[in-house]
């Protein structure tokens, strides 16, 4: 497959990823039903969730690619661990800023120090330090290898912002999809919703995660060839 | 396993003699904590609070402060004159390279911790003797963890560009559980409670410190590479 055409298929996937999202923001705006106690506040849960939930899945990435590359040393890896860092600063940042949001209005304040909230605000300041590492060196190589240690000890954060609701008092509702303790907790509407976000999302990621991939290649193309020039 | 003891201890063992002989870091960091502790005083209103509720606070934002800046500086020897290459081609274990400098850093950090207390102890009337122990085990391991990570990032910044400004934003948000754990401990151990009631933080001190040494131990190999 030639660079140009995974291109090809990753704005393809992104298209699908964008008409979905309209979906799902149309389904939350004018379709789910409005939650009995929150009222109509809730209805940012959907994009919360989806957008730390992206932001995870791609720190993820970010933490397999990490262990790879330092294992195989291969550059497309370490091109992918970027591309996946960049789209989960985005998606997090979606995630912090909703957050607060829905914070003011069910918990009364804007910020409080529960876990989960301190733990994913300190996971998306690591990833910045990831960004910053790989382009403040004079070589490289060198920087690809500072970040893949930076991406793999981060990882360690990634569980732990899973099992802050568990493990520690946290006034952080627990998960309501996916639970060791029987079905979904949620009504059929609000979840085909909540699903919908969740797939929109994750396609939207991979396509970022793509295009950002097959332009970071390019600029190492372009490197390459200037280096062969001068 | 004598010989990796006798790697440790040798490498230690230089950069302690280093510093034993310049005094820069030591010098530079004893005067941090114990100009801090001074700013401290006039930056609270001590009629609204108590010396005594803000000592652990205090004790810790100094030490992970006066840390930085000595540990940012831990590679800072090896950067000239190709020092660097010198240990490199050294017959001596990279893992055995790193847990060398986390001892000498330790033992850096631990001094100035002692002045630290005593800075605190005498500025602002605060007593660590009826738990002094306790207290010391908590510093203790939170000083592993601390260097351990300190170190593994300082061997980072020491290569890129931007140098010592990039330590906190890639250290911080790591420092974070032990910050949690070692403050609410020592408040606790302070106010008078206790030992009993800290096993539970000192044991996530433990957990933590261990985790951060064994992850410098596997990952600086990495970092020093050519």
């Amino acid at each position: 497959m030639t660079l140009s055409s995974v291109r090809r298929s990753a704005l393809v996937l992104g298209i699908v990823g964008v008409v979905l999202t309209l979906v799902f923001h149309w389904m939350v705006f004018f379709w789910v039903s409005t939650e009995a106690i929150l009222g109509i506040s809730q209805r940012i849960f959907y994009i919360h969730v989806a957008g730390m939930w992206s932001g995870l899945l791609a720190f993820i990435v970010v933490a397999l690619c990490s262990a790879m590359y330092l294992w195989l040393r291969d550059d497309r890896l370490d091109e992918v661990g970027r591309a996946a860092a960049e789209g989960g600063i985005v998606f997090f940042a979606i995630g912090l800023t909703s957050g607060p949001l829905w914070a003011r209005l069910a918990w009364g304040t804007w910020w409080t120090w529960e876990p989960r909230l301190t733990l994913s605000l300190l996971a998306f300041f690591i990833y910045i330090g990831y960004l910053l590492v790989r382009n403040a060196t004079d070589n490289p190589e060198k920087g690809k290898m500072y970040a893949a240690v930076i991406g793999l000890v981060a990882a360690v954060n990634i569980p732990l912002i899973h099992v802050s609701v568990y493990w520690l008092r946290s006034l952080h509702p627990e998960p309501v999809v996916v639970r060791a303790d029987g079905p979904p907790a949620l009504p059929p509407d609000m979840l085909i919703t909540l699903m919908t976000a969740l797939l929109a999302w994750t396609i939207l990621l991979a396509s970022l995660i793509v295009l950002r991939y097959t332009a970071g290649r390019l600029e190492s193309g372009v490197d390459n060839l200037a280096l062969e020039g001068g | 396993m004598r010989s990796y003891v006798e790697e440790v201890r040798a490498l230690a063992a230089k950069d302690l003699r280093v510093e034993f002989r310049t005094r820069e870091r030591f010098a530079s960091m004893t005067a941090f904590v114990v100009l801090s502790a001074l700013l401290f005083n006039y930056a609270v209103d001590w009629t609204v609070v108590s010396p005594q509720d803000l000592a652990s606070a205090l004790i810790w934002m100094i030490i992970v402060l006066g840390g930085l800046l000595g540990l940012g500086r831990t590679f800072e020897l090896e950067k000239e004159d190709g020092a660097m290459q010198g240990l490199l081609v050294a017959p001596v274990r990279r893992d055995a390279l790193f847990l060398g400098k986390v001892v000498a850093n330790c033992v850096l950090l631990a001094a100035v911790e002692v002045i630290a207390l005593f800075a605190v102890a005498l500025f602002f009337q605060v007593n660590f003797i009826p738990n002094g122990l306790p207290v010391a085990a908590v510093l203790g391991l939170g000083t592993v963890g601390f260097v351990s990570l300190g170190t593994l990032f300082s061997g980072i910044t020491a290569g890129t560009r931007m140098g010592e400004t990039l330590l906190p934003v890639l250290l911080f948000p790591l420092l974070v559980p032990l910050v949690v754990f070692g403050a609410s401990a020592t408040s606790t151990l302070l106010a008078g409670f206790p030992a009993t009631m800290v096993y539970g933080s000192l044991r996530l001190l433990g957990a933590f410190s261990l985790l951060a040494l064994a992850c410098g131990m596997a990952l600086f190999r990495y970092i020093v590479e050519e």
